[in-house]
């Protein structure tokens, strides 16, 4: 195999020994036969000849009660199978974290008396032909009380907001606390000794995953009563545990089977789509399937969060930063899903790589009438770098300082005392900063040059 | 749902069949995406693609292209360069080898960057309907539509005198993407004033827009900034919001579209 | 609902199916025939994993009710290969990381295919052209254009990488 770039091992010099011969080098992907011959086997790509199709009735209001649901059209389209509403579930809470503690359950499978976003689903139809199904779920009548919806995460926490969940508040608790806390120093006394206050706003939108294939299973009825699923989960556990759960049976009774996705991103590790499938497969003895469109791909499947990040800065006029206040909003849309662990992380991720002596964040884990968000590569970190890197840049401007003398400056060094009580160990942010100066070119003086992560010349 | 498609071999059953009912297919590039994806009563449809409706004529300068001529087929003859910019800008290869001429001129905007090219080019329509062929300038079409039961044969048009067509378009992307603005321009300058201009903006507003006053703005006037930029005030525009831009960035770039359309910079 | 006996040249062969007048190409190829090489990512025309040659030319399958072509020609990427060798747009795939989850393979190699029929030698912008209905979401389209080039440099007579690696 031929080597393609040399490893670099100038900083770490002795740390690694081996004599590698895969990493650096290129090495054929074992899938890559089956892509360009098209004999890769998505969880589509398999045809049986008495499979049903399932499509779901969706809300068409951000919030509101309703008060009646009418499946009558539905069921006199020719073909359609069975309806399901929520009394056909049964266990009907859909709960991903609780495998792990993770609570209260929030999320019906399918909406009981009320939505909390459009796109909800209410009710699934089945039938033998797709087109069956979807005009069987156009004919689903829903009669709504429309409440007061709440869209915006500030809006959401102000006094007086209408409050959406069950649970009492519109954020997740934290073991008794209204928002997940670092405390570290004392901001306060940081801001008074700064030589200057710097703040900033950072908003980010909702980001879809649009994996090119959209998120599906086919379910088969086994002639041994389990239930084969064909899914393309990025997590076929959390398929397993969670489809387990739903249909109060023993995670033996269910086999998933999975491992090729036509594209992820995060974006297909919640587990929508299966329970309901395994629930038409179950009522009508025959395979099933449920897939998204397009559009439900777009509009209702697991977003990356939105987020709000406030920053506060005391900064010296040499650019030390001595103090780093963050408040931190997390738009977890309707239900939790995976957004209270992705503040969770947002949390841990402040104050971001630097050694700051005074450190508070709040960061909050906000329930608006949005499509639930979720995990997506580096959820809860990814938009937080966005925010103080961002920042990192207005400071430098407002200095008139060099943003990566500044970066480096403040970079966290082995043997730092982070924010959250644990030794820094393994950092390369200085190297990391010299390498990439090099490469473009950038200059920098010869007290930046000599900065080590492995030590603080400057104390 | 589709209950019958009929793919007839003459214009003039294809015509029978709208006079029965059905509804007319193209390429099928805008309306079976809504078939795939969504509910709907029973629909029957008729395929034009044998209906003798394709091919391209260009008789000195008189170019008649036949209704289920696809973009592709545009694209590849050498004959209608002056169009290539502006096919090329239309979605993509796999897209433009099924959408059809006379589609294009039905689409909702931001889509139809061929109408307006068309519409530029003050293009007529040959129609069957219930009283037999007739034609039809697009621009009335453009605003009053046609029949159900009424069929788009060809479509006629005289060719541009040489670089006097202008097409441009303003998207998200380079390739492949509805459009922001879409200029299309057919204008000759003589001795440094404008001498004829025709003028069609695409991709701002619901539907296409002649736009008369910049023209009349621009006629007669030196074609420089100053005149493109009070042409471009000259008419009352509502551009729209969608998934592309917000009516706002529309409205705050078209001076900008236009000016690279017609200067070039 | 009338159906309606439709006969393909599919990947040289003669093939026969009974459509339904709501059955599209890519329905017929996926569900009839079990070539599931062409993918449906979207059912709006707007990926390009259905991408299939129709008479010769790319298309995208979803979108074509197939009873409107009868009698024509239609080949996909399981046509491609001759038994196990890979013909030269998939061994250049191969051979430069072009794939990633693979979803967008089969449409891709198809439009590839399509331009390479066309044009022998094209430039890095024609080729950009010829994919720009092809979405890769995992990003990929670098190594993807370098594969095509590579592909037509190898018709062209240029070894491919993968003949050079052999050490």
């Amino acid at each position: 195999m031929a080597r393609l770039t040399p490893i670099d091992n100038a900083y770490f010099d002795g740390e690694r020994t081996g004599d590698f011969t895969v990493i650096g080098s290129a090495v054929q992907r074992s899938d890559a036969r089956g892509h360009v011959t098209g004999r890769t086997v998505f969880f589509e790509d398999m045809s049986l000849p008495d499979m049903t199709h399932v499509k779901i009735h969706r809300s068409t209001r951000h919030h509101a009660r309703i008060n009646r649901v009418d499946v009558s059209g539905a069921l006199e389209v020719p073909g359609v199978l069975r309806v399901i509403t929520h009394e056909d579930v049964p266990n009907n809470w859909y709960v991903v974290l609780r495998l792990i503690g993770v609570g209260p359950d929030d999320e019906p499978v399918l909406a009981e008396d009320r939505v909390l976003y459009r796109g909800e689903p209410i009710v699934a139809v089945v039938a033998e032909t797709e087109d069956a199904a979807r005009e069987g779920a156009a004919r689903v009548v829903v009669d709504y009380t429309d409440l007061p919806a709440v869209l915006d995460v500030e809006e959401a926490l102000a006094d007086g907001a209408p409050i959406i969940k069950q649970a009492g508040t519109n954020h997740f608790v934290y073991e008794g606390h209204h928002c997940r806390r670092v405390r570290f120093g004392d901001v306060e006394r940081g801001f008074a000794e700064a030589d200057r206050i710097i703040e900033g706003r950072y908003s980010s939108s909702p980001i879809e995953h649009a994996p090119t294939e959209p998120t599906g299973c086919i379910v088969v009825p086994q002639g041994d009563g389990r239930l084969r699923i064909h899914t393309n989960t990025q997590a076929a556990f959390f398929t397993l545990d969670n489809t387990a759960l739903i249909l109060g049976v023993p995670p033996t009774s269910l086999r998933v089977v999975g491992g090729t996705v036509g594209g992820g991103f995060g974006g297909k590790v919640d587990v929508i789509v299966e329970p309901l499938a395994c629930i038409a497969a179950m009522l009508t003895g025959r395979p099933a399937k449920y897939v998204y469109s397009r559009a439900e791909e777009m509009q209702v499947s697991s977003t990356r969060a939105a987020e709000r990040i406030v920053i506060k800065d005391g900064v010296m006029d040499d650019g030390r930063i001595v103090a780093r206040k963050i408040t931190l909003y997390v738009d977890a849309g309707a239900y939790s899903r995976h957004s209270p662990y992705g503040t969770t992380k947002a949390a841990a991720h402040m104050p971001g790589p630097y050694t700051i002596p005074n450190v508070h964040v709040d960061a909050y884990c906000v329930y608006t009438n949005r499509t639930p968000s979720s995990a997506m590569r580096g959820f809860g970190v990814t938009i937080g770098d966005f925010a103080l890197e961002s920042h990192m840049d207005r400071i430098a401007r407002e200095l008139g300082m060099d943003p990566l003398r500044l970066r480096l400056k403040n970079a966290y060094r082995d043997g730092d005392m982070k924010a959250h009580r644990k030794i820094a160990s393994g950092t390369a942010l200085v190297e990391v900063i010299q390498s990439a100066a090099d490469l473009v070119g950038h200059d920098l003086p010869p007290e930046y040059r000599a900065m080590s992560s492995a030590e603080r010349a400057e104390g | 749902m589709v209950i019958s498609v009929q793919t007839p071999d003459s214009a003039e059953a294809a015509h029978a069949a709208l006079q029965a009912g059905a509804v007319p297919l193209g390429g099928g590039t805008h309306l079976m995406t809504r078939l795939n994806d969504r509910a709907g009563g029973d629909l029957r449809l008729v395929s034009l693609r044998r209906a003798g409706l394709s091919g391209i004529g260009v008789d000195g300068a008189t170019v008649t292209l036949g209704a289920a001529t696809t973009l592709a087929d545009l694209e590849d003859d050498a004959r209608l360069s002056y169009l290539s910019g502006c096919v090329r800008s239309i979605a993509s290869p796999p897209v433009r080898n099924l959408a059809t001429v006379a589609g294009n001129l039905f689409v909702p905007q931001p889509y139809g960057d061929l109408a307006a090219a068309l519409l530029a080019l003050d293009a007529e329509l040959d129609v069957l309907g219930a009283g037999g062929a007739r034609r039809e300038p697009l621009e009335q079409v453009v605003t009053g539509g046609l029949r159900a039961d009424d069929l788009v044969t060809a479509v006629r048009f005289t060719a541009p005198a040489q670089s006097a067509f202008r097409f441009y378009k303003a998207a998200r992307r380079r390739l492949n993407s509805g459009s922001i603005v879409t200029v299309a321009a057919r204008i000759t300058v003589e001795d440094g004033l404008v001498g004829d201009v025709r003028l069609v903006l695409g991709g701002l507003a619901r539907r296409l827009v002649r736009a008369t006053g910049a023209e009349r703005v621009l006629l007669g006037a030196p074609l420089n900034a100053e005149t493109v930029a009070r042409a471009a005030e000259a008419d009352a525009i509502e551009p729209v919001d969608d998934a592309y831009a917000s009516a706002w960035y529309r409205a705050r770039v078209y001076p900008v579209h236009l000016r690279r359309a017609l200067l070039g910079a | 609902m009338p159906s309606r006996i439709v006969t393909l040249k599919l990947n040289g062969a003669e093939r026969e199916l009974i459509a339904r007048p709501s059955t599209t190409l890519l329905d017929a190829l996926r569900e009839t025939f079990g070539l599931t090489g062409a993918k449906r990512g979207c059912a709006q025309g707007g990926c390009g994993s259905c991408t299939v040659l129709l008479d010769g030319r790319p298309v995208v399958s979803c979108l074509i009710p197939v009873v409107t072509v009868d009698g024509s020609t239609v080949d996909t990427i399981e046509g491609l290969a001759d038994g196990d060798r890979l013909d030269d747009v998939q061994q250049a795939f191969v051979d430069h990381f072009a794939t990633q989850c693979g979803f967008c393979t089969p449409g891709m190699i198809m439009s590839a295919t399509a331009l390479l029929d066309r044009k022998p030698d094209p430039t890095r912008q024609e080729v950009t052209e010829a994919i720009c209905g092809n979405v890769c979401r995992c990003t990929g389209y670098e190594p993807i254009i370098t594969a095509v080039l590579a592909a037509a440099e190898h018709r062209r007579g240029v070894p491919l990488a993968s003949a050079e690696a052999e050490v």
